[in-house]
């Protein structure tokens, strides 16, 4: 992620969460969370408690995230500093009487968010907990249906796969797949047809779902057996690699205790070297083992124009 | 989660598993299944379409495409590693299976190396649980350094409900006592990093056992003293981290033990170590110090400086040569004559406490009220004028070390005086206040009066100037103290000005420092060995060098005796340049 895709992530992010932004540029954005953003991100459980049982109006944090440090820096540097404000009659009278104007304004915290940055973290670990699972309806592509026409919706289980291949290394790989509970039928690349169409929440006009021909387990199987087949395709060179060493350090271990037991002179001492051992052997699986786990990023159901 | 827990034979309903490869299974997780019927069921609460974008936004960003990849270095704006620190962190990563031993000399960034392991290792979901064991008085350095320049949340191990966090920088001494050792050994850490892992050597010792037992799947062991001296304790290191790589303890006895210190086979011996342990050295190419640009400046005393050094120096001879004084009475008696070297504050403080402690009849009294007395002659400070002169040639900041806290207030004054903004920093003040000082010195003050340089390690690299007002007996110390300047980043070649007065033991002291270790030209991390193991053998230089000052009859005698200590340095230096 370069500063301009964080950026507009930031920004998103704000939007979806109803944030109120206060003043932004393409290296700045400073914002007044919303209540949920700002319960989601404050880490101010007692304020909210708090909040939540005296039924008070809450007052949320208000942030200046900067996205490109060097660029903000130098736009800040151009502008003129603020003259400052000629006080009201009653701020001259608070000052006759106190020596002191109270400022209106709470200073608000500078983050920069960069990639890797907590804050950014925490962003993108909000974004995938509230974003796991939807419900949407494709928009009409066309106007010119007639009234009382009514076009035919599938419905399609959507679900965005994360593939992990590790032992004691690790790699990725995300899968998104859509199957139509209609026909069954398993389609790559899922994801990328959803974003290129609109999709709202609401059941449009002169629309009508098929049935379906399939139950949502049985969508799930295929989706999964589908997986299957393209990873047991997959080089696994890696693994192979991994099960040797794992072998290696496993007759390793056995050449250094068996002498050590060996020479262990009471039942007491056996045991000990036989736990360690034990403990030893545990750990080296855990180290390198091969594995490859299949997790969901987020899943739905998708009510799309046409049947197939 | 920790991933040790999910086992491989096992399928329940969460989790569906088929076999894809010989080597290894799929593992379907199922639990957000469950989640989705029952939102169908009740129809929602759905979330929102953009949300659900940027969830997959997010987790397109992270992803790890490849296995061997450096990922670190595009979250860790705030620093730059040297080549070497990478290439080392690659092989732990790649060819070791991150378990190894990092054994860098001095001063070549260890712990940038552990930090950039660590956060590879977190940014790829491979550690969650992390625990780091330390020397008690580097606990807070090392969180600062994961918090600050690589934006781990560490956690200093304070109270029992801190093991609960996920990375935690304890005291090895610490965590092997109750009510601590429980949950540690409960605790299964994906890494562990032992930093000063040496102290590890000796597998009869509560620390060893205690590292024995900790479960681990990462592990890393910092160390910068060489090893390769002792077999046996290398043997016991190794076994800690991989037990057998070495074979069973007969076995490398009988195919790689010569005689205590002297391997056999060692080629082959030095292949499997560099199977498990890095070590870089700054004479590798790649790394590079600047120049070490050492003045040394006599200085005549003052006529009643020199009287009073005169007096005290009277007074301590007729003071040793008592009967049944110890060790520690002459080590203070001794440090008088160095007081007056530095500055009348300095001696005057400390006689000032003499008196106060002796008894109220004692003849002693009214020599110390003597000393005063000649004191008070004293109007000007041969040393800070000369120190100022030097700071008003010097082009940006100096830092300026004194062994004297009465000597540091006195200079802060005198700066003061002459219009050069000075701060004060030393081993009492409070962190918050640490920092602070160095904040101003970094800022608007030209000169940092230090009278402590090690422990909570100070880094100066902006700072390419350094008076030695007076110096330490121990050169580790005066090492220390140029390590504070002289270190990886440094750009500037760095002046070093030493501060000494003309017939004074603080000549002697220069003359052994300089001319016998020479100790500023030496390259930097190998005097702690040298020093370590003559100390270990001959008890404190300090001590010697008191002892020697105080059997001394005349200049000349002294000057042999130093001479002597001196060599016995150099032996080792030699020894350790032929291994």
């Amino acid at each position: 992620m370069n500063t301009k895709q964080i950026h507009r992530f930031v920004l998103k992010y704000l939007e979806a969460t109803q944030c109120e932004i206060l003043d932004k540029s393409p290296y700045h954005i400073k914002v007044k969370l919303s209540q949920a953003a700002d319960r989601e991100l404050t880490n101010r459980p007692y304020y909210w408690s708090f909040i939540d049982r005296l039924n008070e109006t809450p007052e949320t944090m208000s942030f200046l995230f900067v996205t490109d440090e060097e660029k903000y820096e130098a736009t800040v540097a151009q502008q003129p500093v603020e003259e400052p404000k000629l006080l009201t009659p009653e701020e001259k009278a608070m000052e006759r009487a106190y020596g002191i104007v109270p400022k209106p304004l709470p200073r608000i915290p500078r983050e920069h968010l960069h990639f890797g940055s907590s804050r950014l973290k925490q962003l993108f670990e909000s974004a995938e907990n509230n974003g796991s699972y939807v419900c949407l309806y494709q928009e009409p592509q066309t106007r010119t249906l007639h009234p009382y026409d009514s076009r035919p919706y599938t419905v399609w289980l959507g679900i965005n796969y994360m593939v992990e291949f590790s032992c004691d290394l690790k790699r990725e790989e995300i899968h998104s797949l859509g199957i139509s509970l209609v026909t069954g039928h398993c389609q790559e690349q899922f994801y990328d047809r959803l974003t290129s169409m609109r999709l709202s929440p609401r059941l449009p006009a002169n629309v009508h779902i098929a049935k379906n021909g399939i139950s949502y387990t049985k969508a799930l199987s295929i989706a999964e057996s589908h997986l299957e087949k393209r990873l047991k395709s997959y080089n696994y060179e890696w693994a192979e690699k991994a099960q040797a060493r794992l072998q290696e350090e496993l007759e390793r271990l056995e050449g250094f205790y068996k002498p050590l037991l060996a020479q262990a002179t009471d039942e007491e001492q056996k045991l000990e070297i036989e736990q360690l051992k034990e403990k030893r052997e545990e750990e080296i699986r855990w180290q390198y083992e091969p594995r490859v786990t299949v997790s969901v990023i987020n899943s739905g159901i998708f009510h799309l124009d046409g049947i197939d | 989660m920790n991933n040790r827990l999910f086992t491989t034979n096992s399928s329940n309903d969460d989790t569906h598993q088929k076999p894809i490869h010989p080597a290894v299974n799929v593992n379907f997780q199922r639990e957000w299944f469950k989640e989705l019927q029952q939102r169908i069921e009740h129809n929602g609460p759905w979330d929102q379409w953009s949300m659900f974008q940027l969830a997959m936004e997010a987790r397109e960003a992270t992803v790890i495409h490849s296995f061997d990849e450096l990922l670190c270095l595009r979250s860790l704006p705030s620093i730059e590693p040297m080549p070497h620190q990478l290439e080392t962190a690659k092989r732990v990563l790649n060819e070791m299976g991150g378990r190894a031993i990092l054994a860098d000399e001095v001063g070549l960034g260890k712990t940038i190396e552990a930090g950039l392991i660590l956060k590879e290792y977190l940014l790829r979901g491979l550690v969650k649980k992390a625990l780091i064991l330390v020397p008690a008085s580097l606990v807070l350095q090392w969180v600062r350094e994961l918090n600050t320049k690589f934006g781990i949340a560490a956690v200093a191990q304070k109270k029992s409900h801190s093991w609960g966090y996920e990375i935690v920088v304890a005291s090895i001494d610490t965590a092997k006592r109750d009510p601590h050792r429980e949950v540690v050994l409960a605790t299964d850490y994906d890494l562990i990093i032992i930093d000063e892992a040496h102290k590890l050597k000796n597998k009869k010792t509560t620390n060893y056992q205690f590292a024995t037992q900790l479960s681990k799947k990462y592990c890393l062991l910092l160390t910068a003293t060489p090893i390769q001296n002792n077999l046996e304790e290398l043997f016991n290191l190794i076994s800690l981290l991989k037990p057998g790589q070495l074979g069973a303890q007969g076995e490398f006895n009988s195919n790689y033990v010569a005689d205590k210190r002297l391997p056999k086979n060692e080629e082959q011996l030095q292949h499997i170590l560099s199977s498990i342990m890095i070590r870089n050295r700054r004479g590798d190419g790649g790394i590079h110090f600047t120049k070490r640009i050492v003045r040394n400046i006599t200085l005549e005393l003052s006529k009643e400086e020199q009287a009073l050094y005169d007096a005290v120096t009277d007074f301590v001879q007729q003071q040793a040569n008592q009967d049944g004084i110890d060790i520690s009475s002459i080590l203070s008696l001794v440090t008088l004559q160095r007081e007056v070297c530095s500055s009348r504050d300095a001696v005057f403080l400390t006689l000032v406490n003499m008196f106060k402690k002796t008894a109220e009849d004692s003849p002693v009294r009214a020599r110390v009220w003597e000393l005063v007395e000649v004191i008070r002659a004293i109007t000007s400070n041969t040393k800070a004028e000369k120190a100022l002169e030097i700071i008003n040639e010097c082009e940006g900041k100096v830092i300026l070390f004194t062994e004297y806290r009465a000597t540091q207030e006195y200079l802060l004054q005198f700066f003061e005086k002459h219009n050069i903004p000075a701060v004060p920093y030393r081993g009492g003040m409070n962190r918050g206040k640490k920092d602070w000082m160095m904040d101003i010195f970094r800022g608007r003050a030209r000169v940092l009066i230090a009278t402590e340089a090690g422990g909570e390690g100070i880094n100066l690299q902006f700072c390419n100037n350094m008076i030695n007002f007076d110096l330490p007996w121990n050169p580790m110390r005066v090492e220390q103290r140029i390590g504070r300047v002289h270190r990886l980043g440094q750009t500037e070649d760095v002046n070093i000005f030493n501060l000494c007065t003309k017939n004074t033991i603080e000549e002697h002291i220069l003359h052994l420092l300089h001319e016998k270790i020479n100790l500023f030209e030496l390259v930097i991390g190998e005097l702690d060995h040298i020093i370590e193991r003559l100390e270990s053998k001959e008890g404190s230089i300090e001590q010697r060098l008191a002892k020697a000052i105080l059997r001394s009859r005349s200049s000349q005698q002294l000057h042999e005796e130093i001479d002597h200590i001196g060599a016995s340095i150099t032996t080792y230096q030699e020894d350790k340049i032929n291994n």
